[in-house]
């Protein structure tokens, strides 16, 4: 019994000891992270160290940016102060998907659209063309102009319609000889609502794109790219095969910027205005030890010739336009009225 | 032949019918438990944040004991379900993380009587655990989905004896996956990008080195008549490395609950006082 009462008591400390011995080794640590100035900022710079997707596209040296701004975060006496410098590190990025979260603010990279001319005023076109009588659905709105061409307002694509809304509005244009889409100061949402729309645009599957993502930390540890397709809207919803221009403008961006650069591979689409803002990250979340939150471009999504439209899709060719002051003080849209001009006349 | 295979049959036929007759009655109880869990819990999912998370853990679990038929002195099977909700927040305390997650096991356990009132047993287990976690403050990366199938070890070690004129059932069950299959996206990927079609890489094979999952209960029921009264403790570190994502989900809890053992009987058979009773657990 006394033997037995020895075995017990052995087999019970290896048991625990094995335990012990398998949790040590199974646990992969996450480092508790202090909630320093330094460390605070020495954390936001390795997220987009080993997150970021477009250092390389973009030649920016990360390292030379660490240097540059960890001395003036080192000398931070406040939480403000620090937010600024953080927030002029991420401005070297040059990318409007990148923001840094606070409790009081949240930082825009904003040279993507403020150098750049608006060309757009919402209030003109719902005023000297639309004269205020435009049907709505949702953030949509829709007029047949005068000149018998729809004009379709899509101000975000935040916000999905059905099938059968987007059925509803082409059927308001049954007689009109052409579609002007109006994506200007669009500044995206969700690719699906996207591909809603373009699905009534074509007639077989096509290839959107191509969508990659990081495969470890390094720089250059990208997937092999994943082509995207966008089907045809389901048989019995309405399919537009007339001509179609789409108007763009520096402050079109993200989704609203894959939405251009898809329609634009369309035969009977052309896109006039100003090149677009780009966006063609998709982007990530993370956090810094005290709290804050930051956004990030982490996944590229290229275009259906494999390119990347990160700095933004050109009009076609000879379609660049920019408003002009004096039109728009005339009560003019210069861009739309080109628009308008290439439809009926085919020429600008 | 045709005289041959007819002897045959009718010997095998025999053999059957005189084992039937003198096949002794057993009697196998169900031992179930229902309990309801609460403590801490740890969290870290670097798919979602970089940051260590911390709150607390609450569990509903199912667990059910029954020897087994063919060999009811020395096997016995385990099957046991439970569903877990956390709510955890970083460190700064503005922002929350949420897990749910449902977990099911079944094993097989070979049991030995090694001492007066103390049963050890060990075996195969089969585990099935689904779950996501939920960062509400991310954008296009808010969920983590967690889904895992393997095989590993079970144990059990169930102590019986009297507490003055109480009788108590001491156990410790720790159980641990060996190798398996679970999912994991790649270091970058979003679910966007699974979802239009992206399925290359999600299975991953386990083992110790990339996915560690060892629980522990500790439990005492205390036998009061026909149900007894189980409290304990349950510990599980659950942790996991591939693709450059480390995953660590760490709980501490009290459990209490009901526990007892059952028999399905047919009451127009009458039980032979021959019956040999073969319990799980208690004694």
């Amino acid at each position: 019994m006394n033997r037995m009462k020895v075995s017990l008591r052995h087999i019970g400390i290896y048991l625990l000891a094995l335990a012990g011995i398998l949790s040590a080794a199974g646990c992969h640590e996450i480092e508790e992270q202090d909630n320093t100035i330094l460390n605070n900022f020495d954390m936001l710079w390795k997220v987009m160290d080993e997150h970021y997707c477009f250092f390389e596209y973009k030649n920016i040296d990360w390292n030379e940016v660490k240097v540059k701004y960890r001395k003036q975060a080192a000398e931070a006496r406040n939480a403000k102060q620090l937010f600024r410098i953080m927030s002029a590190m991420l401005d070297e990025l040059k990318d409007g998907h990148v923001n840094l979260s606070a409790p009081f603010e949240t930082s825009y990279y904003r040279a993507w659209w403020s150098d750049y001319p608006q060309n757009y005023n919402e209030r003109l076109v719902q005023e000297k063309y639309l004269f205020y009588h435009y049907s709505q659905f949702g953030a949509a709105y829709y007029y047949l102009l005068s000149s018998n061409i729809g004009y379709l307002r899509i101000p975000s694509f935040e916000y999905s319609l059905g099938a059968g809304n987007i059925d509803n509005i082409f059927a308001s244009f049954l007689v009109a000889d052409a579609l002007i889409i109006d994506i200007r100061d669009n500044g995206g949402g969700n690719m699906t609502n996207a591909d809603n729309w373009i699905s009534h645009f074509i007639g077989e599957e096509i290839c959107a794109g191509y969508i990659s993502h990081k495969t470890g930390p390094g720089h250059n540890e990208f997937s092999k790219p994943f082509e995207m397709k966008v089907k045809p809207v389901e048989k019995g919803h309405w399919l537009w095969g007339k001509p179609v221009v789409i108007l763009t403008n520096r402050s079109t961006f993200s989704a609203a910027n894959y939405f251009a650069t898809v329609m634009k591979t369309l035969p009977n689409v052309t896109i006039v205005g100003a090149t677009t803002g780009g966006g063609s990250g998709m982007p990530f979340s993370a956090e810094l030890p005290c709290g804050w939150g930051v956004r990030f471009s982490a996944c590229p999504v290229y275009a259906p010739d494999g390119t990347l439209t990160e700095f933004g899709v050109a009009p076609s060719p000879g379609c660049e336009v920019d408003m002009s002051p004096a039109d728009e003080f005339a009560g003019k849209d210069t861009i739309l009225d080109f628009a308008i001009r290439l439809l009926t006349t085919g020429s600008n | 032949m045709k005289r041959s295979l007819l002897l045959l049959f009718s010997i095998l036929f025999t053999v059957i019918c005189v084992n039937a007759q003198t096949e002794e009655v057993v009697l196998r109880p169900v031992t179930a438990s229902y309990t309801v869990g609460s403590g801490s819990s740890h969290l870290a999912d670097t798919y979602l944040s970089p940051i260590n998370y911390n709150g607390w853990s609450t569990s509903l679990n199912y667990d059910r004991w029954q020897a087994m038929k063919f060999n009811p002195e020395a096997w016995v099977m385990n099957l046991s379900f439970g569903f877990d909700i956390d709510r955890v927040l970083n460190q700064s305390g503005n922002a929350v993380m949420w897990s749910a997650g449902v977990r099911a096991s079944w094993g097989m356990l070979h049991r030995w009587n090694v001492a007066k009132g103390l049963k050890l047993g060990i075996g195969p287990a089969v585990n099935l655990d689904l779950g996501c976690l939920y960062l509400d403050r991310n954008s296009n990366n808010p969920v983590a989905a967690k889904a895992a199938f393997t095989v590993g070890a079970s144990a059990y070690a169930a102590y019986n004896f009297r507490l003055r004129r109480l009788p108590v059932t001491l156990m410790w069950q720790p159980s641990l996956p060996v190798v398996g299959a679970f999912f994991s996206p790649d270091y970058g990927e979003l679910y966007y990008e699974i979802y239009l079609g992206n399925h290359g890489g999600l299975a991953h094979c386990a083992w110790w080195g990339n996915y560690f999952n060892l629980d522990n209960l500790v439990s005492a029921d205390f036998h009061f008549g026909a149900t007894s009264l189980r409290a304990g403790y349950r510990g599980r570190i659950l942790s996991s490395k591939v693709n450059h994502l480390v995953s660590n989900h760490f709980t501490h809890q009290f459990v209490i609950g009901l526990s007892g053992e059952w028999l399905s009987l047919n009451p127009r058979k009458v039980i032979s006082p021959k019956a040999k009773r073969y319990n799980a657990l208690f004694e």
